[in-house]
């Protein structure tokens, strides 16, 4: 009993019956306590997995009552819609050219700007004595590449360029030019050049302007008529680029740091200074391109009103779209809510659509963009807003680079598992579209022709991949 | 105080272990409850896992809560043990192989009379862990392929409640009220052209099984003993999310959906077994057990439910009276054990053979030992998407004797 004392004892009374009671005291050394604590505790936090690789023995038993299914089956229509106006002011760039489009039919843009200098003054002496020693030379329009250009460039392009007889001035209630904008011009050209576009080689082109021209303007400075942006915005309200030749075959792209540079020399005694004045496009928004399109005799001649939409299946199994005339493919999945009968519990978890150019609709003059906007819209084609990756950047149909023989998989491809599985389970009986557009749509005349579910050589195919759980 | 100290061991440890619910990685995992887990006390899997007719004298045993009923007065026992699995899986076409440590059980039992005692048992019951990965599935039509990964944990656990009482000097008697309880999940990621989807289902299972046990002393060296497991019914219940991920965004189509599912049922068991001690040394122990698994009805997806049987034969050698050393206390075992398993597949039976030896190493002149058992054994066969699982196991069971002194008596 002694000892009991000298350990840690435990004392319990237990009472089987109610009138007896045992008195226990129990003999567990403490260095036994730490032993089993030390033991069980190791036991449990040893508890381990050591697995790596891969595990598929067994998988035979594994119940998989997921099925996983691969719809290509679902309805895809393609029709080509077109906006009826796109603002074509503020894209800083002058686009002028025509080409005659084999498939689109004759596609010409003129482009129209104001321009304005930042002092008008050509010489900065008060006396007006001085004056008699100004003397004008030339007049010319620089105008400098911007890289971008369509169609063949080894063709001859001729240019003119047109005195405005109207104030770049927008629509009341507007802020912006159009597409189908135009201003009145004098019909008599100020200058002319027939040139080879080198877009990428030369950095600029000069178009010699008419003496007369450039000898009044000198003269409303040098005798201080025209002193401010008003004064000279009333007598020189703006110029338009044209194309003049109807057998040109290119349209092309100049920056707005353009401008029409005035050459005159200042004698004093025996020296003779040379001195220019720059008139340049300093507000983007009095700058903008009048794009059109003659359909005549095309597949597209009859595009219907903006709100409705030209089924492929009526311009031969394809669709259509162009930058600058505002041509866009809407595509439709009018079945989509049918999936819904597969199962009680299914999901769309991921579909890629791929949307095909047409073989032979596109060339080195005419290439096929790197890229589709995409966008989502109503049944009357306002857009509703864009489709986005996970990390909130915008989904882009994207061009495969696969280049077989006979440029059957070249196509785009767009996912639009999300889009369709919010469709599918849409309470709202109105469907969404999307709409492809390219992605310069208001500065450029690029276009691509796309095939429906029914072109023999160019189908749009859709995968849906689809669970149930 | 103390007492307050061993309250906290035993907290910490039911806290830890039914947090940990382990692992067996065996593709069988993947029916029913899971694999069935055999954690046996004391030196128990030393002999082959027999011992239906062994005494709780030494060490607890876990197979017959009659067993409690000859319990030394004044003796405390605690059983700890944990186990080390190396194991390979193969079928027709492939061998792979895992490892794992895992918990194995936690037990104490003491006498409340000297015809009665009590224990109380945490030990897992089932695992359902299993991992397949990169497995690869073709979609529906279509020539394409899906990617299919699954990982499947936790099982069930068991907390044990036993008492033995000894109705005469030859006769024992005992009850075991086992609380089966825990969930399983199976988490699934179903890798689609470039989308995942994730399908993730917990189901939470809770049930109550008696356990009855009787032992009957022949004479000094030979005893009888059986058991009934009675027929139980584990309530199921399942929540199931569904989330798909593609290029574009994160969906939930489906968040912690409760739906009903099949409740288990266990089958009636029966058990029976000897225990005779030769020459005074040399114990030998043979079990039969029977589980009626047809008369639940169940099935699973790939196979059926059957009746199974399982035998177990055990021998231990001790030198009796003689410790001189320490080697001569030490105890030695082995033992064999087949179970025809309860799973029919394709006509073919799952069935589990294994053999073991063990050593029994005493700590101080108490019965406190040290279990150390070697097994090795084989479940199933390679043939027509079978699989063969061979494994060769390490049991280490602590048993911890606490000698209780009766201080006084009182009215």
């Amino acid at each position: 009993m002694l000892f009991i004392d000298e350990i840690f004892g435990v004392v319990y009374v237990i009472m089987p019956f109610k009138k007896e009671a045992y008195i226990f005291v129990q003999k567990l050394f403490m260095n036994k306590l730490v032993l089993l604590l030390f033991f069980g505790l190791s036991l449990i936090s040893c508890n381990s997995d050591v697995d790596a690789g891969e595990f598929v023995v067994g998988s035979d038993y594994l119940s998989v009552n997921n099925k996983v299914i691969l719809i290509d089956t679902l309805t895809v229509e393609v029709g080509t819609i077109n906006f009826d106006s796109l603002v074509t002011s503020s894209q800083s760039r002058i686009l002028v050219g025509n080409y005659d489009d084999p498939v689109f039919g004759k596609v010409k843009s003129d482009s129209y700007f104001q321009v304005a200098a930042t002092s008008y003054p050509i010489y900065n002496e008060n006396s007006d004595t001085d004056a008699t020693n100004y003397v004008f030379d030339s007049i010319a329009m620089i105008l400098k590449y911007d890289n971008y250009f369509y169609g063949d460039t080894t063709k001859v392009q001729s240019l003119s360029i047109h005195r405005l007889t109207q104030k770049v001035k927008p629509n009341t209630d507007d802020d912006s030019f159009y597409n189908n904008s135009a201003l009145t011009y004098d019909a008599k050209s100020l200058g002319n050049i027939s040139f080879k576009p080198q877009p990428l080689g030369k950095d600029s082109i000069n178009i010699k302007l008419d003496n007369d021209f450039g000898s009044e303007l000198f003269l409303k400075l040098k005798k201080r008529e025209v002193t401010n942006f008003d004064e000279f915005t009333a007598y020189l309200k703006g110029f338009v680029l044209k194309s003049t030749s109807e057998n040109s075959s290119s349209v092309i792209g100049f920056n707005t740091s353009s401008v029409v540079r005035l050459y005159y020399s200042k004698y004093l005694g025996d020296s003779e200074t040379s001195l220019v004045k720059n008139f340049t496009i300093q507000d983007v928004a009095k700058q903008f391109n009048n794009i059109t399109l003659d359909r005549t005799g095309t597949l597209i001649q009859n595009l219907p009103v903006s709100t409705t939409v030209l089924s492929g299946s009526q311009t031969d199994n394809k669709a259509f779209i162009q930058s600058g005339t505002g041509m866009a493919v809407r595509i439709d999945f009018p079945n989509i809510k049918q999936l819904k009968y597969i199962a009680e519990k299914g999901a769309i978890v991921d579909a890629q659509l791929m949307i095909k150019p047409i073989n032979n609709s596109y060339s080195d003059a005419y290439p096929l963009p790197d890229s589709l906007q995409v966008y989502v819209s109503d049944k009357l084609n306002r857009l509703k807003g864009s489709l986005y990756n996970s990390d909130g950047t915008v989904l882009h149909a994207i061009l495969n680079n696969a280049n077989d023989e006979f440029n059957e998989n070249v196509g785009y491809s767009i996912s639009i598992g999300s889009f369709l599985q919010s469709e599918l389970v849409k309470q709202l009986d109105s469907r969404s579209s999307l709409i492809l557009t390219l992605p310069s749509i208001s500065k450029a005349v690029d276009r691509v022709v796309l095939g429906n579910q029914k072109n023999a050589t160019n189908k749009v195919e859709l995968k849906i991949y689809y669970i149930t759980y | 105080m103390k007492s307050k100290i061993i309250s906290t061991v035993l907290f910490v440890f039911v806290t830890l272990s039914s947090q940990s619910q382990s692992i067996s990685s065996s593709p069988y995992s993947l029916y029913g409850l899971g694999s069935l887990y055999d954690s046996d006390f004391g030196s128990i899997p030393a002999i082959g896992s027999s011992g239906i007719a062994l005494p709780s004298d030494q060490f607890i045993n876990n197979l017959n809560p009659a067993s409690l009923a000859f319990m030394y007065k004044n003796h405390f026992l605690f059983d700890v043990g944990g186990k080390s699995i190396f194991s390979t899986y193969e079928d027709n076409s492939k061998k792979e192989s895992r490892n794992n440590f895992q918990f194995s059980h936690l037990a104490l039992a003491f006498p409340i009379t000297s015809k009665s005692a009590f224990s109380l048992a945490l030990k897992p019951y089932s695992s359902s862990s299993f991992k397949i990965s990169n497995l690869i599935l073709p979609i529906q039509d279509s020539r394409e392929n899906y990617n299919l990964d699954v990982t499947g944990s936790g099982g069930l656990n068991d907390f044990d409640v036993s008492y033995g009482y000894r109705v005469s000097n030859k006769l024992a008697l005992g009850l075991t009220t086992a609380f089966l309880f825990g969930n399983t999940t199976d988490d699934r990621n179903y890798t689609i052209s470039s989308s995942i989807t994730n399908i993730y289902k917990k189901t939470s299972y809770s049930g109550i099984r008696p356990i009855l046990g009787a032992q009957f002393k022949v004479d000094s060296t030979f005893t009888l003993g059986m058991k009934i497991k009675s027929p139980a019914k584990i309530r199921a219940s399942k929540i199931q999310s569904v989330v798909s991920t593609n290029i574009a965004t994160t969906i939930t189509i489906e968040s912690e959906l409760e739906s009903d599912v099949d409740d288990y049922y266990m089958p009636l068991e029966v058990g029976v077994g000897l225990s005779k001690v030769f020459k005074n040394n040399l114990n030998l122990t043979l079990d039969y057990e029977k589980a009626l698994w047809n008369s639940t009805n169940q099935s699973d997806l790939y196979g059926t439910y059957v009746n199974q049987d399982k035998f177990a034969l055990g021998f231990s050698y001790k030198k009796r009276k003689s410790y001189k050393s320490y080697f001569d206390r030490i105890q030695y075992a082995a033992g064999v054990n087949y179970d025809t398993g309860f799973l029919e597949i394709d006509n073919q039976r799952i069935n589990n053979s294994s053999v073991s030896f063990g050593v029994s190493l005493p700590i101080e002149n108490t019965f406190s030992a040290l279990n150390v058992t070697y097994s090795y054994g084989q479940k199933g066969k390679i043939s027509n998407g079978l699989i063969k699982e061979n494994y060769h196991k390490i049991s280490l069971n602590l048993c911890l004797d606490g000698i209780w002194f009766v201080k006084r008596k009182f009215e």
